[in-house]
């Protein structure tokens, strides 16, 4: 692997970091499946894109794209509690109507960033490589969202709302209003994928409809490789591991890729990704049944 | 004080498994009362006690809870006057958060939850002396998710979590049915502490006829979703187990009924 394709592996990791960590309160806090990321992903990069191109502030842009990403996840949020739609088809169809919304937004089915400023402008003069300097602007990004987010779920409200994930019920009885915690969940979820799609367009240089495909299972592939490479104890940690799950997942990504003897190509990555997260779902189980069995062979001996 | 009028409680009204769960039941329970439940199963005992938390709205009827009309009110709103142990262990307290992010939730029930740390030092220490005080180690346990403990245990965390908040009525559905005997017993003694030190205002449903007449100051006995029997004082003083079995016999249409034991179900 050359040195340009391992930092962008890095620096892809990063930018979908923010999905896989929008992923993990939406399925693993507040158990929600919420495949609304689909649409908000390319619905962030939209909307940035545009913004930037009518030449608004990047940074302005990039927070315009993470509202619009919590606006998806509120339409989730509201056909699911409001209207009791299951919560995986109350996400298809706002995923499904974020495709055309995505194609009103931008007018066509891709838009070019060309001549425009990014957040990362001023960062390309101070005399680092470039290749360098997009994965260590969106690493402090992820690095704020990551601090900013540990401190949320640790504070009252934020731990309502994985109370709320957990064990519901008992939410309610303890006077958590578990409908609010829900909408403001697979909103901020929802909106750190916008951003992601923000930055991906910025450090890309193009927003397409398109680039939605598959966002959830990115995001959950590299939720399961954060856990399997650091069982977090703490919350902190396992949105850390959030991060290194989807670094390591490019880096194994551009890997399987880069050997030639395997014979992949850049298409497949769907597939390979599918594959992944399918056998990361099922070795748990496996696992257990494994255990069972052998944990039942000693007393049937008796 | 909780003042019941003439509540009815109805499941799957309009289809073939329509339950009238609550028939009209009147109850008026003074401030500080402690009121043991009995019934046979299906009686109607959880739903009342779950129209009091809110969890089911009567569809006619009044409930008040010291003077506050929450005939309507949702179990969120309620949650700053009601404070529950269920029967399942599992049922009152995360497993998958520790103990302590357990007491913190419970100790914010009823209030408006902020953007401050659920767990400052303060309360942690705070924490750690309440937990002390129920005499099972559990103090040097607080960062272990409540997932690790034994149902008793789990059961005495959640009557410790009932009283972090102010409230003015405890409801205990057949707390300790899911423990062994020497495990309720103990939970039931520190159910009859934290109740008289706390003076809550009390309802504990309970399968067991000798629980019912030896804690509390009232009985009363649901049957088919009213209140048949309402005994308290010298009456109820009065009254032994095998008195209140063939009452109970009685409500079931006459079948003798010798054992507590048959009750337990
Ligand atoms: N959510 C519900 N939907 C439909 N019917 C219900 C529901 N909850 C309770 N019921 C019915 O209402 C009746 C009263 O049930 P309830 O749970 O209050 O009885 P209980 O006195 O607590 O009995 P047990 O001693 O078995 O706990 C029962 O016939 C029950 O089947
Ligand atoms: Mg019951």
């Amino acid at each position: 692997m050359t040195e340009i394709a391992l930092f962008g592996a890095i620096e892809i990791g990063l930018v979908y970091a923010l999905v896989a960590i929008g992923v993990y309160l939406s399925f693993r806090i507040l158990d929600f499946p919420d495949l609304t990321v689909d649409g908000s992903f390319p619905l962030g990069a939209a909307v940035c894109a545009v913004l930037l191109i009518a030449g608004v502030n990047p940074w302005l842009a990039s927070l315009a794209a993470a509202l619009a990403g919590a606006a998806a996840g509120l339409v989730t949020a509201t056909l699911n509690v409001r209207f009791k739609i299951l919560h995986l088809l109350a996400s298809i169809l706002t995923m499904i109507a974020l495709f055309s919304v995505n194609l009103r937004v931008m007018g066509r089915p891709n838009v070019a960033l060309l001549m425009q400023d990014t957040v990362l402008t001023p960062f390309y003069g101070l005399g680092i490589p470039d290749h360098i300097v997009r994965p260590l602007v969106v690493g402090v990004i992820v690095a704020v969202v990551v601090l900013l987010l540990a401190r949320f779920l640790s504070s009252e409200f934020g731990l309502a709302m994985r109370a709320t994930g957990v064990n519901a019920r008992m939410a309610r009885a303890q006077g958590v209003d578990t409908d609010a915690h829900v909408y403001a969940g697979i909103a901020l979820s929802n909106a750190l994928t916008g951003l992601a799609g923000a930055l991906f367009a910025q450090t890309n240089g193009f927003a397409d409809v398109t680039t939605g495909i598959g966002t959830i299972v990115v995001g959950l592939a590299a939720v399961i490789v954060g856990e399997t490479v650091l069982p977090a104890r703490t919350l902190a940690l396992a949105l850390v591991g959030c991060v290194a799950g989807s670094i390591l997942y490019r880096l194994a990504v551009q890997l399987a890729l880069s050997a030639d003897s395997i014979g992949l190509q850049a298409s497949d990555l769907n597939l390979v990704t599918a594959v992944l997260v399918a056998v990361a779902l099922i070795l748990p189980r496996l696992r257990a049944k494994a255990s069972r069995s052998v944990s039942r062979s000693p007393s049937a001996a008796k | 004080m909780i003042v019941v009028e003439d509540i009815h409680v109805t499941f799957g009204r309009g289809t073939p498994l329509e339950k009238h769960a609550l028939r009209g039941v009147d109850l008026t329970i003074p401030e500080g009362e402690f009121v043991t439940v009995i019934g046979s199963n299906g009686a109607g005992k959880s739903t009342f006690l779950g129209s009091l938390a809110g969890d089911v709205l009567a569809e006619q009827g009044r409930i008040s809870i010291d003077g506050t009309d929450v005939t309507r009110w949702d179990t969120p709103r309620r949650a700053g006057l009601v404070a529950r142990v269920f029967q399942d262990p599992m049922a009152g307290s995360c497993a998958a958060l520790t103990i302590e992010e357990n007491m913190a939730l419970a100790a914010a029930r009823g209030r408006r939850r902020g953007l401050g740390l659920a767990l400052g030092s303060d309360r942690r220490r705070n924490f750690r002396d309440r937990i002390a005080a129920l005499g099972l180690g559990l103090e040097n346990r607080l960062h272990d998710r409540m997932g690790l403990l034994s149902g008793g245990q789990r059961q005495a965390v959640s009557l410790l979590m009932a009283t972090l908040a102010g409230s003015k009525i405890l409801l205990l559905d057949e707390h300790t049915a899911a423990l062994d005997p020497a495990t309720a017993d103990f939970v039931l003694d520190l159910t009859r502490r934290i109740v008289r030190d706390n003076r809550l205002t009390t309802l504990m449903v309970t399968h067991s006829m000798r629980q019912a007449l030896d804690y509390g100051d009232r009985t009363l006995m649901l049957h088919e979703g009213r209140v048949v029997l309402d005994v308290a004082g010298e009456e109820r003083a009065g009254l032994d187990v095998p008195h209140l079995l063939a009452l109970f016999a009685k409500q079931r249409g006459g079948v003798e009924i010798s054992d507590d034991s048959l009750l337990i179900g």
